[in-house]
């Protein structure tokens, strides 16, 4: 059964219910980018969480376009794909560049971090065990991209692209805490990358959100050897 | 972005890279991530084909009429990317071990897209509302690989056939297609095929 929990305490938007909605399994996985995002800009939404045997065995997953989750709501407008999820948030809170080519700019770097996730989610969920070695040796090179954008960029004082946040901040920072949480220490020889996190994780909303029991106690992912 | 630079009445400079010349220059040292494409617009460079075709896209009016329509080709372009990552795996990877399967289970990836088409005016307009977007673009080139890579493959699928008949109908497009720059231009690198 789908299990919904109370509204988040932020300022919702257009009176006492949350336009959003997020349905999703009991992870950060592909939403906590999103959630970092909506609290970060002051907003509440709801949490519908999915459990692996109703997903496994209810209609929601025919339901969905792809079959996939997550499954998001603004009001009357559902939508799939988590990148274009933020993307559509970017749209809706100005967090998209400030003009169309930072937009431009904003739409490669947001590619380059959902390849890393990609590959760091077929790591987790097929062979971890044989690939980690591996994918921590090639991490450098991986994340090197991100340091020159930053460098490239008043020095790695500002943000990825621009002055001002992005959605692919929020993407990359959700990335890079993860990998903090499962290879303590992998981003000690990146110092420009470690002051990012900590400089965008100390924006006063983002971080009562990543102190918060339902962001600290949600499990990175949903692999069970891990 | 060929057939959308095409089909929106644009000429563009192609720079063709060798294998020999990606793998011994220093091309892919200077590339954001180590690949191709590279997209030059005046002074703006990009990579990332899907950064490309969205920046095309907000060029030309190819992302819906609203910012509703917008999110909604986002994630039509994004279920693209999917399909083709799939398929370009197949190809570089496994082809002789993975067609079967790969072909099997093609249809339940096209479906998405025959029912954002069926709900989008019967499948007589695009894939999000009545105008052409970036995605339809996206689908449409990864519908006529499928076709040469396995012609036949799209017979149970006459929503989608009528698709790829339509849009490659329209002039501009039409006339790209049937030139010899896109005609003897191989759909992918890989050996085998």
């Amino acid at each position: 059964m789908l299990k919904s929990v109370p509204f988040r305490q932020s300022t919702p938007r257009r009176g006492e219910v949350p336009p959003y909605t997020i349905v999703y399994f009991p992870t950060r996985g592909r939403c906590e980018a999103m959630r970092m995002l909506l609290a970060d800009q002051g907003q509440s939404w709801k949490e519908e969480v999915v459990t692996k045997e109703s997903w496994l065995q209810g209609p929601l997953k025919a339901s969905c376009l792809y079959g996939q989750l997550p499954k998001f709501q603004d009001g009357d407008l559902t939508l799939y794909q988590s990148n274009a999820i933020l993307r559509h948030l970017g749209r809706t809170f100005g967090l998209y560049g400030k003009d169309e080519r930072e937009a431009a700019l904003v739409d490669m770097v947001n590619d380059g971090v959902e390849d890393i996730r990609r590959h760091c989610s077929q790591l987790i969920y097929r062979s971890y065990e044989e690939g980690k070695a591996k994918y921590f040796q090639e991490l450098p090179g991986h994340l090197k991209p991100f340091e020159t954008l930053l460098i490239q960029n008043q020095e790695g004082q500002a943000f990825l692209v621009g002055d001002q946040i992005s959605f692919a901040d929020y993407n990359l920072l959700d990335l890079l805490l993860n990998h903090q949480v499962l290879a303590p220490g992998c981003l000690d020889s990146h110092p420009l990358l470690l002051a990012y996190v900590a400089r965008l994780s100390a924006r006063p909303k983002l971080k009562a959100y990543l102190a918060s029991p339902e962001h600290v106690n949600r499990p990175v992912h949903g692999a069970q050897k891990i």
